[in-house]
């Protein structure tokens, strides 16, 4: 135990001493209309005091806190998987087993269960949609929430003003989006790296403010409200039919009326609409123009030198990651029932964006897997609902530092010069 | 064999305990409790709590309701419509089929959608948009009164009491903020006065002096602002700092102590449409301590709101003897309650007959007094 | 003067108030921006801080029974600084220095997360309440004609342009003339030939994040005093300003953040006096659009080199 490692520890202490001090120690509170101080509790400041004294002793002993966590062997997944020639004949097998129980799982679980599984689709779709943009085309998005707003409010309205249904409406949605992301591409593309980034944020907030300020047609802040659910060929999941003549699905079956019949089906559009987004994805990764878009984020001039157009190259990137948000964004509108511009804030795109980050920029796998991590971790810490909001910061942080290239890299094959 | 028998014997036994223990717990009725937990507006949730708890503890005190006692189950929705679709599924989920809440009307209105059809009765405490009740739904009440009440109260004290030369109306942009300015605004031209400006400010915003430059140029001496306290209490603080003596007048959102302790010296004399402080009514004065007693404010505006919403469901019940969601929100449409916020009748889409709100005048110590 | 120009002017004098806030907050985006090449999301979370201590300290100092205004705001000011810049510090070195080399979306995301972080911690520690000072510094100037319209100018907007120009001048300063200062400007050119040379980079980065959050803690006592309120939620939004003035003036230079900011803020008082004013955030959001457009390096950033 040397000196330096003393006075580093001794350091480190005092800036925690100094962080903790006046805004934990010392609490602003009003009595009745004069600002007063409130000293903190001695509870409070025994928790201050071992949180300074682990900042202390962490640092004290860190080499040998180092050795213990470089000890955990980090998770590798290429060691768990079979090989590869065994992996390729496996795959079919394994892709249709997940189908099979994806679709046979919600019957067996509660409606809030299901309803959450329907909500962390809809944050695969959106992570899907933005990992193309900013994952395979290395454009930094900060307002994808825009298009998924453009997409919801395409069906709500579509819906509403002319009773057209959400299976008509899909289409439509996604063209729409696709078309905002065409027209936003195009003058923004020539925009390098963070300058990109914060247009998107400002187009993202612009769509915002004139959803919310369009009183006449979009309905304001007070949103739309009673968008139809989707129909299996026609027929509805709701107790009653709404529209005289038309029958529902357990009428029609013969069945008893459950609720959970709806949310079910929900779930299971659900589940199509991202084995669509997906296989679409992966064919699209594997065609040049897939090709085209990592080569370009990995070196844009060298692109260039080969004759690849860029602008077409970023704006398919853009339009395509805008269409998918914008699917995603009419099933949201479905399964609300009622959008409003709340629903669509920078936050999302945020927590959209640490989605693709955190599961591994390029990587699908991942993705999936980091959406549902990010949608039912919160679920599972409602019982720390205040520290929730705190812990999802802190792990975005610690993630970042601890496994930067995502929780499931992208595989691609590659060849590394040792270093000496 | 042997072991297999013992083994199944033990687990008759297990299921025979979890089922004396679920015909024990049958004994007690859940209530939900929807509203923030957390978030910007969890202050508003806490009133809410505050009354719900408050009611649940009185009754089950005298007794419970048909030998049962009650039971308050608290969901965050964080005021986010998409968690409270969630909260919504959770609730129906865990088989609650009374709900007091939510609070916030973005929240509420994808709620009731699913309250609705699935028979959950839902009695909202704060919610005050028009368009809630509006859908026809059976399973859908309040305890407080309708925006478009407070807005035309405010209208008619505007035309009759205050008779200004120029009115601004002024909102938040927010469902509830601009839904009042939207009716004032109607009911005033509909009586031959025109608002000088109507106008929606960014919620969060810290900076109104470019707004209270305009309204200093239109010369105008009224303000009606729709939306919460923490935006106005700016704009009065900011008024005052640049010469702008205007009178402001706001709607229950703008009722809270905070106000006071924003604005400070600005805040004398803003009017406000409020409901009726049921806290200061003396029906109230054992619950108002009992509250106190526990050290939580009961002056809040959905406090006692909450509890009537208790109260009425509790009525419900021990009236029908049943639980069954439809039948009680059939009785409580038919008949009347005393409640601590006095009689509640309600009309057949589920709003209150008679309404609850009164012009206050309101006062730099964040207290308020009935204008003239 | 006419009622309309009289009307303008106020309505100018307002806008280089927030902007020269705006301008002070922006200063911190662009001195990171410029260095590491790396956008510091948890920027405005370090301005709400410093509005969170200024309260703390002129509230307790009142308590105490201090009367004297001017030493209450000095020692604020000061206390406010040194916080801020040890929160600043102290994300710098737990979130991004470990990160520094990775892809450049990586300390992005650490930067979203420790705003996010920082956010909810203040919420818990003081609760996520508007806390409300009294008006401090009160009084000020008005002018023109009465029967026409009155500007008026606060004591407090004359103290903002001050302080703002005083710290700007002395950042200047700093920059061009001290050692420490030319250390910055070499580490913007070209870093890896920096730390060659013999300066210690990672000492010249904490100290940039130093002195932005130092700035950031000013504005924070500045616009903390001029609107009297505070609450956690205030940092993003100024910090998207801040950081929209930094890209409109060019993000990495200094002048241009500056420049930025005033322009900003006299765009979004124009905008709220000719139109209504909850179309101010499309109108600027829509001006960087433009901006970028025909100078896509911001209006006095340098156009980047393109290396192979």
């Amino acid at each position: 135990m040397n000196s330096s490692k003393l006075y580093n520890a001794f350091f480190a202490a005092g800036i925690s001493l100094i962080l903790a001090c006046l805004m934990i120690g010392v609490k602003l509170d009003t009595d009745s209309t004069v600002l007063t101080v409130k000293g903190a509790t001695t509870e409070q400041w025994m928790w201050i005091l071992t949180g300074i004294s682990v900042v202390f002793l962490s640092q004290l002993f860190s080499t040998q806190i180092d050795a213990l966590f470089g000890a955990i062997p980090k998770p590798n997944i290429q060691k768990i998987l079979p090989e590869e020639r065994k992996m390729a004949a496996l795959k079919p097998w394994l892709i249709a087993a997940v189908i099979v129980v994806m679709l046979i799982w919600p019957f067996m679980v509660s409606r809030g269960t299901v309803d959450l599984a329907t909500l962390t689709l809809i944050y695969i779709m959106l992570g899907l949609g933005l990992n193309i943009v900013v994952g395979l085309a290395g454009l930094l998005d900060l307002g994808f929430v825009a298009f998924y707003a453009v997409g919801a409010y395409t069906y709500a309205l579509l819906s509403q003003y002319f009773g057209m249904s959400f299976w008509a409406c899909l289409p439509i949605s996604a063209a729409l989006a696709a078309s905002f992301g065409f027209l936003l591409g195009f003058p923004v593309l020539r925009l390098r790296g963070d300058y990109l980034a914060i247009v998107t944020l400002g187009f993202g907030e612009i769509i915002r403010i004139l959803l919310n300020n369009w009183t006449s047609l979009t309905g304001g802040p007070n949103g739309i409200s009673g968008i139809a659910k989707p129909t299996l060929f026609g027929l509805e999941f709701n107790r009653k039919a709404k529209e005289e003549g038309a029958s529902t699905f357990h009428e029609y079956f013969g069945m008893d009326y459950s609720s959970s019949y709806k949310v079910i089906f929900l779930y299971l559009v659900a589940v199509l609409l991202v084995i669509c987004v997906i296989y679409l994805i992966n064919r699209l990764m594997r065609m040049p123009i897939g090709r085209a878009w990592e080569a370009l984020r990995e070196d844009e001039i060298a692109c260039r030198s080969l004759g690849l157009n860029r602008t077409i190259i970023k704006l398919s990137a853009f339009t395509i990651g805008a269409s998918t948000a914008g699917f995603a964004g009419c099933f949201f509108a479905a399964r609300q029932g009622f959008i409003s511009p709340e629903s669509f804030v920078f936050i999302e795109s945020a927590i959209i964006l640490a989605i693709v980050v955190l599961g591994g920029m390029g990587s699908q796998m991942g993705i999936i897997f980091a959406a549902i991590i990010m949608t039912i971790l919160p679920e599972l810490a409602r019982e720390f609902s205040e520290y929730r909001m705190l812990l999802f910061g802190l792990l975005m942080v610690v993630m970042m530092r601890w496994r930067p290239q995502g929780l499931i890299p992208m595989k691609r094959p590659n060849l590394e010069l040792k270093q000496q | 064999m042997n072991q297999f028998r013992k083994s199944l014997l033990g687990l008759s036994t297990a299921v025979c305990i979890m089922g004396l223990t679920a015909a024990a717990q049958a004994e007690t009725l859940k209530i939900g409790l929807a509203g923030p937990a957390t978030g910007p507006v969890a202050q508003y949730g806490d009133m809410q709590k505050i009354g719900v708890m408050a009611a649940i503890e009185d009754i089950n005190k005298a007794g419970g309701v048909n030998g049962m006692m009650l039971e308050g189950v608290i969901y965050d929705d964080a005021c986010d419509p998409k968690q409270a679709v969630a909260v919504a599924n959770k609730i129906i989920n865990d088989g609650v089929t009374q709900v007091v809440g939510h609070l916030c009307s973005s929240s509420t209105e994808p709620a009731s959608d699913i309250y609705e059809e699935e028979g959950v009765l839902m009695i909202t405490a704060a919610s005050t948009s028009p368009s809630i009740t509006e859908k026809g739904y059976k399973m859908i009440f309040r305890t407080i009164g309708l925006d478009s009440l407070q807005g035309s109260m405010a209208a008619d004290y505007i035309l009759k009491t205050a008779k200004p030369a120029r009115v601004a109306v002024i909102h938040d942009k927010q469902q509830y903020g601009e839904g009042l300015a939207t009716s004032v605004r109607d009911q005033l031209a509909e009586n031959g006065v025109k608002a000088a400006m109507f106008e929606g400010v960014t919620p969060g915003d810290k900076d109104f002096s470019a707004l209270i430059a305009k309204l200093k140029k239109e010369n105008v001496d009224f303000v009606y602002y729709g939306g919460y306290h923490p935006e106005l209490g700016l704009i009065l603080r900011q008024s005052a700092e640049k010469g702008f003596n205007a009178q402001f007048m706001g709607p229950e959102g703008v009722v809270n102590s905070d106000l006071a302790k924003i604005a400070g010296d600005a805040s004398e004399g803003v009017l406000a449409t409020a409901p009726k402080s049921f806290d200061q009514n003396p029906i109230n004065e054992a619950r108002v301590a009992a509250i106190k007693a526990k050290g939580e404010d009961p002056t809040g505006p959905f406090v006692f709101t909450a509890y009537a919403a208790v109260e009425v469901m509790a009525n419900a019940i021990s009236a029908t003897k049943s639980t069954d969601s439809v039948e009680l929100a059939d009785y409580i449409r038919a008949h009347d309650f005393d409640t601590a916020i006095g009689k509640v009748k309600y009309d057949e889409k589920g709003d209150l007959t008679e309404s609850t709100f009164l012009v206050y005048r309101l006062h730099k110590d964040g207290s308020k007094t009935p204008a003239e | 003067m006419s009622e309309f120009s009289l009307y303008l002017l106020q309505q100018l004098i307002n806008g280089l108030t927030i902007g020269s806030t705006y301008a002070l907050i922006a200063i911190g985006y662009t001195m990171v921006y410029g260095i590491i090449g790396m956008i510091n999301f948890a920027h405005g979370e370090i301005y709400m801080i410093g509005s969170y201590v200024t309260f703390i300290v002129i509230a307790g100092l009142l308590g105490m029974g201090m009367v004297s205004l001017p030493i209450i705001l000095i020692i604020a000011l000061v206390v406010a600084m040194f916080i801020a810049s040890t929160y600043g510090w102290t994300v710098e070195r737990v979130a991004y220095r470990p990160l520094r080399g990775s892809n450049r979306l990586i300390p992005l995301i650490s930067a979203i997360g420790m705003s996010i972080f920082l956010q909810n911690f203040v919420v818990l520690s003081q609760g996520s309440r508007d806390v409300a000072l009294p008006p401090q510094v009160t009084g000020g100037w008005s002018f023109g004609d009465p029967s026409l319209y009155e500007v008026s100018l606060s004591y407090m907007q004359v103290m903002i342009f001050v302080i703002t120009i005083i710290s700007m001048t002395l950042l200047t300063l700093f920059i061009s003339r001290s050692r420490m200062g030319r250390a910055c400007r070499a580490c913007s050119e070209d870093i890896g030939m920096t730390n060659l040379l013999g300066v210690d980079t990672n000492k010249i980065i904490a100290l940039t994040f130093i002195v932005g959050a130092a700035l950031a803690a000013i504005a924070g006592l500045l616009l903390g005093l001029y609107y009297g309120v505070v609450n956690p939620f205030v940092g993003f939004i100024a910090g998207l300003k801040a950081f929209t003035a930094a890209v409109l003036g060019g993000i990495g230079s200094i002048p241009g953040a500056m420049l930025g900011g005033l322009i900003l803020g006299v765009t979004e008082a124009m905008t709220s006096a000719f139109f209504p004013s909850e179309y101010k955030d499309v109108v600027s959001f829509g001006l960087l659009v433009l901006i970028l457009l025909f100078r896509p390096s911001g209006l006095l950033g340098k156009p980047e080199v393109e290396k192979v």
